[in-house]
């Protein structure tokens, strides 16, 4: 027994204590082959999955190592037949490669006759495979390299991609080094990557992942497409990429709700590419527009399914996936393993820390107590009535006013899902309202203000935060609706609230109406943002009123 | 011929009889009257068996060699058939009996040949022609292959006609080097096969016990492997005995547990079906669980005393039944056709208490080595040939493993301990148990390590466990908080409780979920009644209420208007009608019931069968009674006659030389209240004790038991 900061638990959960003397240490070495679930003040909760040990092992860990790190800090034994589970799921990792046949084209290859066997007789995979050349090499449909790669997954036998790539059309692109340099675990990431062909590069928030694309670029110097969440994000890169990279303005083209170009290097949105029109996705061209030879997707954890359908067909081309986190909510972390790639590189921790570390925002939950009219109106409402009657009421509306009242001096946004509530308040505290019709300009002009401080409270829709970034602020009020999915909503209070400027934590206050579904709700979040680190309290609305 | 057995038993010193009973207990229970009644013990099958069991595989194949050597045969003969180094064996098996020396010479009880079979080690009969073993040579072609084929035994070859066989069996069986048994059988002679073999019996003897191999493991780590697996396993059992106090299974008809509450069990536990069945019997062994009158499958209090002791005496309490039991839990779920059942009654066999002590015995000899299990199977088939079964010797490796008795397949010190009745040491080296918990903002709370009983037994109460290990995390939910409410706890009672043990402060958050389900709990009442009374004048009510005639009634006042009862509605107007009330039935809808309800049955109609008329019997059935009625004239024919009581010995030689005159025999035959009858037969065989016979009064073969057999003698009508 060594008394350390580990303890792993037998449903392959790795418990931390982050408060002790050799938590740091830990944390580092364990960060490459376990994901990070949840990380409350005190026992961080990380997760020994098979695909986190196969992103382990394609980024070059092997099973001894994570055994060692295991049993050196674990404060308990471990149990002997988890530590063989994770030698004998590591070992199934690269046993089936994908190899390009100089005569036959693609084939699937193993030194192993018995997993090749296995495998065959799966029903979903014997259609993609032709004929079995000997032992060891069966030929592969050609256009069945995504979709066997899923397959393969799916039955535990994660194959290693070696059929290698097409060079697309070739593009000079070379970093521009001036005044400034690359960091070196950028250009160790951009090389994992590019040696390893394909897959994703983890990166926490800040660490410069536009750097690591753009050197991954450089490596390539070929036409390339890269897949960003939202218009914003797109126009970030375009102005990373010219400031870091020589590329011209007339080499980088958008492609989005509003402009559709196609230049060397395009920029194209998730949401362009899932747009559908009579069932139909209508912007597929894309894909074969120009010969890509390198394909980027940003935020790789919040890639729409349906892209990964169309990634499936472009095995072919490079693919590089930059996030910051492997966890995805809809659970299609395999999708992400098998079509984009294994992780191909983390970056040591050390360098993160030194990026210094926003502190998570204060959140305080207002209990509001609805009248006994409003009680009993609720109560005779219809099923799906109810959560919108509950978070709309008359109450809601005067403590939300009180709040703003109370930091009318600070940078306020109060957000919300129902327009006419919204508007009501925005009439009321004689702010304006941002919704879904309004114009992108006058959003612009809109932040712009709130931005430079001429504006100290905005009101703004759901529908409205998820097209264009919002502005920093140092107090979010939410008075209904969620922000966004739970993962997405903690992400983004992080980077919507900032510190204020005395050094204290921004506040998001979210209003729930006591004893009614809006609770409950709010009970998942309270969950949610608690594991993510967040400071959670709950006040009594009263508290608010009487106060001043 | 068993009277020289008994002489040679009796030329015994008193030295080597000892010896014979320390190699063969089984003798000495009961004792023997005198050596006549050893010698017919030592030589009845049972307790050959038993000694034979007791043979490692190198002493079986000695026996087996002397068996296919001729009575009396000299050390010499055995030596030469089998090795120079077989004469400390020898020494052996005459020491336990199963060879006695007669002279300078040796024979073999009657009953060893019998074990050992007709064709020992695959050699056929004794020819009893001369052989010219030197003409093989001049064998035609095909001969000598054709004789191969039967050298390794079965020593047995079928044609469809001996007398129209090709002409190369046609020459083997003129040169004797084959014998027909029948017109379609053929058989290789002892001493062709012998020479075939170059004179050896066996192809090779293994004299010594094969080496258990293995991977070498650190002692440290073996521990620790061991200590994680002590403790899990405590946890599993009593993980289950909570699980299935929560929700009982039911026990199956033909006995024991369903298979689809043990793969619910398995999910509980996370573990596979095979663990979690030989949890779930290691506490039935123990008393912890039991099927209960009602076929519900409980905890015992057993199991409330259990989980009083310490994490060592509790392990012991599990460790030392699996030593001794004879059930095998790995066969749960075996079988050809009906899968076994946990805590079913198909488990037991013998011997396997016996093995796992072999098993263990053999790991305590090969320390920091985690056996291959192949070598490991081989060794044990060596020391004990009858007993091993490679099934059985995986399976106590992986309980053994579960038990904690290894660690990474290596014997543990608590294993060694445990085998050596010394001081385990289980519970210096568990982990200490903590009396904190950490609660985190996310309602989750973290028991750093195993809890102690009490605050275990709270915090199971008030929260969901979420994730078990080393650490038990916890989570507080609504449901958990009402579920404490439920068990009688307060609002308060919980927060003090938590304040009370946790390290880290309580987190607000958490205080208002308690709060809040606390204020909600108990708002709504339910409760039973069997009728009421609804009156819209109060003051009625309130005379019915305080109505000394009505007391027997039991009404309670629910609301002004309202009273409930416990009696039946027919009781409650009958009461009231008598004090002089008016009451009148209303049905669910509150409407009068004025004319009496017309009753009618609530379930299904089911008429009585009809019983059919006799039937004619069959033909078979008039057969065998009139051949029952012939068989009974006839033995009341010999009634008058007494069968002569004959002593066991005499009773066996006066059977065998019947069998061999095939003649009908009467006997008696005591039944097992000792009352005797004469019973009418032919006899057929001997075997294992038993005679088999046809018995004239049911025309079929029977078995009798040769010491129930009073005595023999031929029948009136063979005479």
């Amino acid at each position: 027994m060594t008394d350390g900061p580990l303890i792993v638990q037998s449903d392959k959960t790795i418990l931390l204590d982050v408060d002790h003397i050799l938590a740091d240490e830990c944390r580092r070495l364990i960060a490459a082959f376990a994901e990070l679930e949840k990380s409350p003040e005190h026992i961080h909760t990380y997760r020994l999955t098979p695909l986190g040990l196969w992103n382990a092992r394609a980024a070059g860990h092997d099973a001894e190592h994570v055994i060692d790190v295991l049993l050196k800090y674990s404060r308990f034994a471990v149990p002997h037949s988890l530590l063989v589970d994770i030698a004998e799921t590591m070992s199934r990792y690269g046993r089936l490669r994908l190899e390009a046949h100089p005569v036959h084209g693609l084939t699937l290859v193993s030194h192993d006759p018995a997993v090749l066997r296995e495998v065959t007789r799966g029903k979903k995979i014997a259609p993609m495979l032709g004929l079995q050349i000997d032992d060891e090499t069966i030929i592969v449909h050609p256009g069945q390299r995504g979709f066997l790669k899923q397959a393969l997954l799916k039955l535990g036998w994660p194959a290693e991609d070696f059929a290698g790539y097409v060079d697309g059309e070739a593009h000079e692109i070379s970093l521009n080094q001036d005044g400034w340099t690359i960091r070196k675990y950028q250009e160790l990431a951009a090389e994992g990557f590019w040696h390893g062909g394909s897959g994703v590069v983890v990166l926490p928030c800040g660490a410069g992942k536009t750097i690591v694309g753009a050197a991954a670029m450089a490596h390539a110097k070929a036409t390339t497409l890269i897949l960003v969440t939202n218009t914003v994000a797109a126009r970030q890169w375009r102005d990373e990429l010219l400031k870091r990279t020589s590329l011209h303005e007339d080499e980088i083209g958008e492609y989005s709700g509003s402009k559709k170009e196609i230049r060397p290097v395009t920029i194209a949105t998730y949401q362009v590419l899932t747009t559908r029109k009579k069932g139909v996705y209508a912007h597929l061209d894309l894909f074969d527009a120009i010969d890509w030879g390198l394909i980027i997707y940003d935020e790789v954890h919040l890639l729409p399914a349906p892209v990964f359908r169309f990634t499936a067909d472009i095995q072919s081309r490079r693919r590089l996936g930059l996030t910051a986190t492997l966890v995805r909510e809809d659970g299609m972390e395999g999708e992400v393993f098998s079509l984009i790639g294994p992780k191909r590189y983390d970056v040591p921790w050390k360098e993160i820390e030194q990026q210094g570390y926003i502190a998570p925002a204060d959140c305080v939950e207002v209990r509001i107590t609805l009248t006994d009219a409003e009680r009993m109106h609720y109560a005779t409402a219809e099923q799906e009535d109810r959560y919108r009657f509950c978070s709309t009421t008359e109450t809601k509306r005067k403590v939300a006013i009180a709040l703003a009242e109370k930091h009318k001096d600070e940078q306020v946004l109060i957000i919300g899902q129902y327009i006419d509530q919204l508007d009501a308040l925005g009439e009321e505290l004689g702010v304006p309202v941002i919704k879904g019709e309004t114009p992108i300009k006058e959003r612009e002009e809109l932040f712009n203000l709130y931005r430079a401080g001429e504006i100290k409270c905005l009101v703004v829709s759901k529908v409205a935060n998820f097209s264009i970034d919002l502005p920093d602020a140092t107090i979010a009020i939410q008075v209904s609706g969620t922000f966004g999915s739970r993962q997405e909503e903690a992400q983004r209070l992080g980077r919507v609230l900032r510190p204020k400027s005395d050094g204290r934590s921004a506040r998001f206050y979210s209003l729930v109406a006591r004893d009614t579904v809006d609770q409950d709700f709010a009970q998942n979040r309270q969950r949610f943002l608690a594991e993510q680190g967040y400071a959670y309290r709950i006040i009594d609305a009263d508290d608010v009123l009487t106060s001043d | 011929m068993s009277s020289s057995f008994a002489d040679s038993l009796r030329s015994r010193s008193d030295e080597e009889i000892a010896r014979l009973f320390q190699a063969r207990p089984d003798l000495l229970s009961p004792v023997p009257s005198d050596l006549s009644a050893l010698a017919a013990r030592a030589s009845s099958m049972p307790s050959i068996l038993r000694a034979r069991d007791t043979l490692n595989k190198f002493q079986f194949d000695l026996l087996t060699a002397a068996c296919s050597l001729q009575d009396p045969f000299t050390q010499l003969d055995l030596l030469r058939i089998t090795d120079k180094s077989a004469k400390s064996t020898l020494a052996l098996l005459i020491e336990r009996a199963l060879i006695y020396a007669d002279g300078e010479k040796f024979r073999i009880p009657t009953n060893v040949r019998t074990l050992i079979g007709e064709h020992p080690a695959g050699l056929g009969p004794h020819s009893t022609k001369k052989i010219n073993l030197a003409l093989l040579e001049e064998a035609p072609k095909g001969a000598i292959e054709l004789l191969n084929k039967m050298v390794w035994g079965p020593p047995r070859g079928q044609v469809a006609d001996v007398k129209k066989a090709n002409p190369t069996i046609t020459w083997l069986l003129e040169n004797n080097f084959l014998i027909a048994q029948d017109s379609q059988t053929l058989l290789l002679p002892r001493e062709v096969g012998m020479h075939l073999r170059g004179g050896k019996v066996f192809k090779e003897l293994i004299f010594e016990a094969p080496s258990v191999v293995g991977v070498t493991r650190k002692k440290k780590a073996v521990d620790l492997a061991a200590i994680a697996n002590i403790s899990t396993f405590i946890r599993w059992a009593e993980e289950l005995a909570h699980n299935w106090s929560d929700e009982p299974p039911s026990a199956l008809k033909s006995g024991g547990l369903g298979v689809r509450d043990l793969k619910r069990t398995s999910e509980h536990l996370g573990v596979d079906e095979t663990c979690a069945a030989f949890v779930a019997e290691i506490l039935y062994l123990g008393g912890l669980i039991v099927i209960d009158t009602d076929d519900q499958i409980l905890p015992t209090n057993a199991f409330d005393l259990w989980l009083t002791k310490s994490a060592e005496d509790r392990w012991h309490a599990l460790v030392t039944l699996w030593l001794e039991t004879s059930r095998v839990a790995g066969l749960i779920g075996k079988g050809d056709n009906k899968s076994v059942a946990a805590l079913g009654p198909e488990l037991d066999r013998s011997g396997i208490s016996a093995l796992k002590k072999s098993v263990l015995a053999l790991l305590i000899a090969t320390p920091e080595i985690d056996p291959e299990l192949g070598s490991l199977q081989e060794r044990l088939k060596f020391d004990m040939p009858t007993r091993a079964n490679n099934d059985y010797v995986s399976w106590i490796l992986r309980e053994a493993e579960w038990l904690g008795i290894t660690g990474q397949g290596a014997i543990s010190s608590f294993g060694i301990a445990l085998m050596n009745d010394a001081d385990l040491g289980v519970e210096a080296a568990l982990p200490k148990p903590v009396d904190h918990i950490l609660i985190q903002a996310d309602n989750s709370a973290i028991a750093p390590g195993p809890l102690t009983l009490e605050i275990a037994n709270e915090m199971g109460t008030i929260a969901d466990i979420e994730s078990r290990g080393g650490a038990t995390v916890y989570r507080f939910t609504e449901g958990s908080i009402r579920r404490a409410l439920d068990h009688g706890k307060t609002g308060d009672g919980i927060k003090d409780f938590l304040k009370r043990t946790s390290k880290t402060p309580v987190p607000q958050p958490l205080e208002y979920l308690i709060n809040d389900v606390a204020k909600r709990h108990g708002r709504l009442r339910v409760g039973h009644a069997s009728s009421y009374i609804r009156c819209e004048d109060e003051g009625l009510i309130q005379q019915i209420t305080h109505d000394k005639n009505l007391e027997d009634l039991r009404l309670r006042k629910l609301a002004p208007q309202v009273l409930i009862s416990d009696v039946e509605i027919n009781e409650l107007i009958a009461g009231l009608r008598e004090a002089g009330y008016l009451p009148a039935v209303e049905n669910a809808t509150g409407i009068l019931i004025s004319a009496p309800e017309v009753r009618r049955a609530k379930s299904r109609p089911r008429p009585p069968r009809v019983l059919s008329e006799n039937s004619t019997p069959s033909e078979t059935l008039i057969s065998s009674a009139v051949r029952a009625l012939r068989a009974g004239e006839k033995a009341s024919a010999h009634k008058p006659r007494e069968v002569p009581r004959t002593t066991a010995n005499e009773t066996l030689d006066l059977l065998n030389q019947y069998i061999q005159e095939q003649t009908s025999l009467t006997i008696g035959y005591a039944d097992s209240n000792g009352g005797v009858s004469n019973r009418l037969i032919d006899p057929l065989s001997i075997s294992l004790g038993t005679l088999i016979a046809r018995d004239h009064a049911t025309g079929e073969i029977a078995q009798f038991r040769i010491p129930r057999i009073t005595g023999v003698s031929q029948a009136e009508s063979a005479k």
